[in-house]
């Protein structure tokens, strides 16, 4: 079916909206400012539920996913990014930062051991740039090591 | 005459050993990010934008750096453009059709030469024009009341997306995202949490920073890993670097033609510097295209599009400043960056903040003179930089981004935010949905339904105060006209491509 994916968006969307536009009804003030917290989403929030619907019903242009090949590398590429905010704090800026940027250079498309190199090379680098250069606080180690 | 002076004064401000220093090395990002393909002005802006900010620089030495940098993407741009055939950045493509040609044929040192040339003049022309029309917008733009303001706002998204091609409700559709985002927080007026979740992290609103650089920076990454990286082409090979000055010459019509054309792009609202390039290489082609040499390697082909999109990128900056309403994507990130600093641009901003008004012209005067020098003298240090394998380049972005934003507060919440934009940027671009759009709703919802809600407060909950000025009446009929001008456009166009594939069948 063509525009499925315009159309999964344009529905996500409406269902958002449609949320957004109820709970702003539960926004209200007894006194002062004339229009109050409650109106101007609802001007934001009813044409946004049309026109997703429209999207749903009538959706335009072909989207082209990537494949297999290429989702696993935005998939872990992702897990990368989520995995570094969530261990950056632990293991200290250095650290961290290496290992992000040897995973994202090895699913770019880089040789495993140049990107490791550019990750040892870099993660420190960057933090002395910031932190010793500029000025920037930055943990080196983090709270693992105390 | 007044003009003079101000800029006189705009000189002293300009002339700081840190001013300078952040202009020079702006320049010198700005060249090599718009020549790097895959990094263009929007990203290149949005990742320096949290290092400014973490920083702590004034505004006025954040705004010279960053418009540094975007002058320089643009200069940048085209070097890729004639030596891989690959545009460095979106405004350069128009470059590509006589540059390359060009280069091919043994003429790259001439073709990047005349680019360059034709980069400074589109580039200069509009930096007079916004030293002249400028102050003039901001004066007429006095007299807006909330209700103009509001009206102004409602063009501004209306007409963002351009004329081009696009399905305009997704355009609208992104701009309502942005609004609706722009509202989470507690309510400035009535101080009543909204959409918050009981995340006391959105209690400050959402940071369009945050939102802008995982929308541009991170989702470029997960966009790029689409593509193989082993399929680059190798850069043409150049044995001498200086151009004949013969050559240049016989193109100084196509870039001052070019520059007008790309000018007025620019100053539009929902253009910026890649129609402003389109608009200029279209109009030159039919005004000198007697022999069609056109996208067979003629300088005017390479000097017209080039003057164009500098000139348009100029001139995008006179509505962000004079108005507060951008008109292209970069000029919204800088937008943003300002408005992080407490910087409202806006009429008020010519009187309240002269040093940082005229601070910026007399930069980018500077500005244009020291591109003017990295990219003919010096450009083959770029062509040796521009080589820098994306493997390499992009990680090392990634890692700048993370460090910027989570230097701006310090906050782990932050990143994941920027994260969750990357994904929403990633697929609102593969569903050919502008991100501009959003990024300008985030922006610009606060002070919308700001200004809304005075002029309601003014007219005690009439709503006819919205049409009650000749200034917002004539913003909505204006906004009208786009809208029906936008959409016969796109129903034109689908009914084309549904004709096309029922004769190709």
């Amino acid at each position: 079916m063509s525009g499925l994916s315009v159309r999964l968006f344009g529905a996500a969307v409406f269902a958002i909206a449609a949320l957004y536009t109820l709970q702003s009804q539960t926004y209200q003030i007894t006194f002062g400012d004339v229009l109050g917290p409650s109106v101007f989403p609802l001007i934001v929030g009813i044409p946004m539920m049309i026109l997703s619907a429209s999207l749903v019903i009538f959706p335009t242009g072909e989207v082209e996913w990537p494949g297999k090949d290429r989702l696993w590398r935005q998939a872990v590429a992702l897990a990368a990014f989520v995995g570094y905010t969530m261990v950056m704090e632990e293991l200290g800026f250095p650290i961290a930062t290496a290992i992000l940027i040897a995973v994202v250079g090895i699913v770019m498309g880089g040789a495993p051991w140049r990107a490791i190199a550019l990750g040892a090379v870099f993660g420190p680098g960057l933090w002395a740039l910031f932190d010793q250069v500029l000025g920037l606080p930055l943990d080196f180690l983090g709270t693992l090591f105390g | 005459m007044e003009v003079l002076s101000l800029i006189g004064n705009g000189f002293l401000v300009a002339l700081t050993p840190l001013n300078i220093g952040l202009l020079l090395m702006g320049c010198f990002v700005g060249t090599l990010l718009g020549a790097l393909p895959g990094l263009g002005p929007v990203n290149g802006v949005a990742v320096l934008i949290p290092l400014t900010f973490a920083f702590g620089f004034d505004p006025t030495s954040s705004l010279i750096l960053l418009c540094a940098v975007y002058f320089g993407c643009m200069y940048g741009g085209r070097i890729s453009s004639i030596l891989l055939n690959i545009p460095g950045d979106e405004p350069a493509i128009m470059t590509t059709l006589d540059g390359y040609p060009m280069a091919v044929q043994g003429q790259a040192a001439n073709a990047l030469a005349i680019s360059g040339v034709a980069s400074f003049v589109g580039a200069t022309i509009a930096v007079i024009g916004l030293s002249l029309f400028a102050p003039v917008l901001a004066r007429a733009a006095i007299h807006f009341g909330p209700a103009d303001y509001f009206a102004l706002y409602i063009l501004a998204f209306a007409t963002i997306g351009g004329i081009a091609g696009v399905d305009p409700r997704k355009t609208l559709l992104s701009a309502a995202i942005g609004l609706m985002l722009a509202t989470v927080g507690i309510d400035p007026i009535s101080g009543v949490p909204r959409y918050t979740m009981d995340n006391f992290h959105l209690y400050d609103g959402i940071q369009p920073i945050i939102a802008l650089v995982g929308l541009f920076a991170i989702s470029e990454i997960l966009l790029l890993l689409e593509k193989s990286a082993k399929d680059r082409p190798k850069a043409i090979k150049v044995d001498r670097w200086m151009p004949q000055w013969s050559a240049i010459w016989p193109t100084r019509w196509a870039m001052l033609r070019g520059s007008g054309v790309g000018f007025v792009a620019g100053v539009l609202p929902g253009a910026g510097a890649s129609l402003g390039s389109f608009m200029a290489y279209v109009f030159e082609k039919q005004k000198s295209n007697g022999k069609g040499t056109f996208g067979k390697g003629d300088p005017r082909g390479v000097a017209a599009p080039e003057a164009g999109n500098n000139a348009a990128a100029g001139g995008a900056l006179i509505p962000m400043l004079s108005l507060g309403v951008p008109g292209s994507g970069t000029t919204a990130v800088l937008l943003a960056m300002l408005i992080s600093l407490n910087v409202q641009p806006g009429p008020l901003l010519f009187e309240r903040q002269p040093d940082l008004v005229w601070g910026l012209v007399a930069s980018l005067y500077l500005a244009n003179i020291a591109l003017l020098v990295l990219n003919l003298p010096m450009i083959g240090i770029f062509t040796r930089l521009m080589m820098t394998p994306t493997w390499a380049l992009m990680p090392v972005v990634a890692a700048i981004t993370f460090v910027g934003v989570y230097g701006i507060s310090n906050s782990i919440f932050d990143l994941e935010l920027m994260v969750f934009f990357g994904v929403l940027g990633y697929i609102m671009r593969k569903l050919d949905i502008s991100l501009v759009p959003l990024v300008l709703g985030l922006l610009l919802g606060g002070d919308m339904e700001r200004n809304l809600r005075r002029a309601m407060s003014i007219s005690d909950g009439d709503w006819s105060i919205l049409i009650a000025s000749p200034i917002s009446i004539s913003l909505y009929v204006l906004t009208i006209g786009f809208l029906a001008l936008s959409v016969w456009l796109a129903v034109r166009d689908h009914k084309q491509s549904k004709a096309e594939r029922l004769t190709e069948g």
